[in-house]
């Protein structure tokens, strides 16, 4: 169920310098729930792994365009919905996946592509959905929290 | 973020990285990684005080140890706090670019 509560909602321009909005917030959010340490890093990581991936890739770099960021709780669980307008695009199902083997060198790795391995490492629970003018990405946190209630 | 060096015994810069390395912090450190690699020839990063590192600061990590590679040196990470050694260890580059938590096993495996 999602809450009305405006503290439980961020809503964000699709430029890079936005994401400086989103640690406090989410640490706000973390401490009125009482996540632990871990789970609080986690949260930050999948959270500015997957903006990140909206400005620079779903919409371009371009300014002007939303982003939107909710939590709700359900079960235990902390969920952090995130909805763009750009054009439709699975983290799930897209992306670099752990196959296990040893990377040759340190000449012959990419520097980045790592966003979508740490997401998929970090995040509790992925789900996706298209909406009809956008994206939709839910990601779950089964943390121990003091408190689950608003 | 901020970003320091010592000079240690055996030519090895011990950069000290202080703060996150999230989006922001990755840009306030690139162009001073950047210029280190380009003049040292076995780094040492500590991690010490790094509380937080994503994919963006991973990257400021990887291109600067390949440019020491490219130039026949290397680099050694020193310290990580727990969630940011699992960050190295999901991305797999602990694999590459050695960790420790000992400072005397890291000036070792430099020299």
């Amino acid at each position: 169920m999602l809450m009305d509560n405006p503290q439980d909602r961020l809503e964000l321009d699709s430029q890079l310098a936005e994401l400086s909005r989103v640690q406090p917030w989410i640490e706000a959010v973390a401490n009125r729930h009482g996540v632990a340490e871990d789970i609080r890093f986690a949260m930050q990581l999948c959270m500015e792994e997957v903006l990140a991936n909206v400005v620079l890739h779903g919409y371009r770099s371009e300014a002007g365009h939303p982003i939107v960021v909710k939590i709700f709780v359900s079960a235990g669980t902390l969920f952090f919905t995130i909805d763009d307008q750009a054009p439709p695009f699975s983290p799930i199902e897209h992306g670099s996946r752990d196959d296990g083997k040893k990377p040759a060198s340190l000449a012959s790795i990419q520097p980045g592509g790592n966003g979508l391995r740490l997401l998929r490492h970090f995040g509790g629970s992925l789900s996706y959905e298209r909406l009809a003018d956008g994206n939709r990405l839910t990601i779950g946190f089964a943390a121990p929290m003091k408190s689950a209630s608003i | 973020m901020t970003i320091s060096t010592e000079s240690m015994d055996g030519g090895i810069t011990r950069v000290l990285l202080d703060g996150r390395l999230d989006i922001q912090g990755a840009a306030a450190v690139d162009l001073r990684m950047n210029v280190l690699a380009g003049s040292s020839k076995f780094l040492l990063i500590d991690l010490s005080n790094v509380s937080f590192l994503g994919s963006m600061g991973l990257r400021s990590i990887v291109i600067p140890a390949q440019a020491v590679n490219r130039r026949g040196g290397k680099v050694a990470l020193f310290n990580p706090a727990p969630m940011v050694e699992e960050v190295l260890k999901a991305s797999n580059i602990d694999q590459i670019i050695p960790i420790f938590h000992d400072l005397g096993s890291a000036v070792a495996a430099l020299c």
